[in-house]
């Protein structure tokens, strides 16, 4: 398969979203809404739900189906909303000793005047801080596209784990070509340099392992997929639960502090730093 | 108490700084302009206030006190991880950047400001648009690091583009690491006063450069996430004059103040004592 062909498969409009997940793995889930200070994104679902006998906090970048619900879910992509939101019901899990599970899938936070006027730079900033202090286990999924600060800024985890044809990328393909080439039509070429393969992005020590999807992907199959990512993710939950809290953070801090050690490792990245 | 040494004290520079490319006519106002009056005027413009982009080199003399400056981890380099060829091979235009004397698209290190010890780190837009790289993001955390654990307070100048595409998800990580640390700067309570210059945008401004205690913009900076161009792509939006400019960014919530280049450094010294 070609790494374009990865990319739309990641982008595929029959594909799995955070809320066919969500609700497999947690079927009692309850959504819950609002920043608490202006408004509610829906590009972010976010609520409690039993998972494995467990109160579990889910967070997940939500793109619509029909062009009515993509409109109002624009496309997944979370305004700074979107992040007080993610980050109150983080501090909300926090009390009650909830873990989280956070799913990503967007293209990347909004790129319009109104999240601009509205601080999405720093709600960006505040969030992906704030996450290194949330005293409760969190594992992430790339279950979808994963692009760029907007999906890092709910990526912040103890683990990262991506789906098998799911895509983790610094920019999206387009975005990159435009700053590139300032020509957003070279996005196959942009694909391929990027690395944003899951196979690529495990094989950086970014991520934590990667899910294999059922035959003809997970869109053929929702059921399969959500076990499959089910299975995966309480595999790195449930040792995570038993950690005392500030070993937590700190492994966590560990984990972003020297995400980059496997390449700096590598004998051709000049001096080694210290 | 009472601070020790009035800002009007405080020299604008640390040290002379060093002659940068001009160009014969002011972009701002079309002035002549002279090299000598605006070398010794923080290259701002006497004549309209424009802001000239300086690079770390002369960021440096001019916050830090003369004969201060103690750079650290300057051997580390950056290398081509992802193959990268296109437009150009990324190894190639590090080498050539490392060539015309520039390193890296961050420089940290210890100096005094008006005799108080801080870490200082600045920006290169020159180096690949003063993009975030693995190099960037280690000597950004690690001085961080060791301010938070030696109580010393930290001084960031930004201008950058953003992450490096050229380094593909490590450069995204580096968000990550370096909020991480800036997270130990606030919970070991040393203040972070965090320089917004033209222009600082996307995972620059998305991690570090808003996150100071205390945001100062240089007066007409572009500050924001997402390019203005790119916003014109996606959203066909007219863009106002002024968007996402410092001033923008101040009736916005996102700066705390904007200072001409030649109030800085007497403001940062000001601070220094107020915080210490």
């Amino acid at each position: 398969m070609s790494v374009w062909e990865i990319v739309e498969l990641a982008r595929h409009p029959d594909r799995p979203y955070s809320l066919d997940y969500i609700r497999r793995l947690a079927p009692d889930f309850i959504e819950l809404h609002g920043d608490r200070l202006a408004a509610d994104d829906p590009a972010l679902v976010g609520g409690v739900g039993t998972w494995h006998r467990r109160t579990t906090m889910f967070l997940g970048h939500q793109k619509g189906r029909s062009l009515k619900e993509r409109v109002g879910r624009n496309w997944g992509m979370m305004h700074p909303e979107g992040y007080r939101k993610a980050l109150r019901l983080a501090h909300h899990a926090a009390k009650f000793g909830f873990p989280i599970v956070s799913l990503i899938d967007t293209p990347g936070a909004y790129p319009g005047a109104g999240a601009e006027e509205r601080g999405i730079a720093a709600a960006i900033a505040q969030a992906i801080m704030e996450w290194f202090r949330i005293p409760v286990p969190i594992v992430a999924a790339v279950i979808g596209e994963g692009g760029s600060g907007g999906a890092l800024g709910m990526g912040v985890a103890d683990r990262v784990i991506m789906l098998e044809n799911s895509i983790y990328s610094v920019a999206s393909p387009e975005a990159a070509a435009s700053i590139v080439w300032r020509d957003n039509s070279r996005k196959v070429e942009a694909a391929e340099q990027l690395q944003l393969t899951s196979r690529e992005i495990v094989g950086m020590g970014v991520v934590e392992e990667v899910v294999p999807e059922p035959k003809g992907s997970a869109s053929a199959d929702y059921d399969a997929a959500a076990r499959a990512l089910d299975d995966a993710l309480y595999r790195h939950m449930k040792p995570l639960l038993d950690e005392p809290s500030s070993q937590l953070l700190q492994h966590r801090y560990d984990r972003f502090r020297y995400i980059d050690s496997l390449i700096r490792a590598e004998p051709h990245f000049g001096p080694k730093i210290d | 108490m009472i601070a020790e040494m009035p800002r009007d004290e405080v020299a604008i520079q640390g040290g002379p700084l060093p002659e940068i490319l001009l160009p014969t006519n002011c972009p701002g106002c079309g002035i002549a302009l002279s090299l000598d009056e605006l070398r010794a005027h923080n290259y701002v413009c006497t004549e309209c206030g424009h802001h000239f982009r300086l690079g770390a080199d002369v960021w440096v003399p001019l916050i830090a006190d003369q004969g201060s400056w103690l750079e650290r981890w300057t051997d580390v380099r950056s290398h081509d991880l992802l193959n990268w060829t296109v437009p150009k091979r990324y190894q190639q235009t590090v080498e050539t950047l490392l060539e015309e004397g520039l390193n890296e698209a961050v420089r940290t290190g210890t100096c005094t400001l008006a005799k108080k010890p801080i870490w200082l780190a600045a920006f290169d837009f020159g180096f690949v648009g003063g993009t975030l790289s693995i190099v960037a993001g280690e000597r950004l955390a690690r001085g961080m690091e060791q301010a938070a654990s030696t109580g010393t307070p930290y001084v960031l100048v930004s201008a950058s583009g953003g992450a490096r595409m050229q380094e593909g998800v490590l450069a995204l990580m580096q968000l990550a690491k370096v909020n991480a640390a800036v997270g130990r700067l606030h919970d070991a309570g040393v203040p972070f006063f965090s320089v917004l210059t033209d222009p600082t945008f996307g995972g620059t401004a998305a991690s570090l450069a808003l996150l100071g205690d205390i945001n100062i913009a240089e007066p007409g900076a572009a500050i924001g996430f997402t390019g203005p161009r790119v916003i014109k792509q996606a959203t066909y939006a007219d863009l106002p004059p002024g968007f996402q400019s410092a001033e923008f960014q101040l009736a916005h919530g996102q700066v705390d103040v904007v200072v001409p280049r030649t109030e800085l450094r007497p403001l940062l010294a000001h601070l220094l004592e107020m915080y210490s």
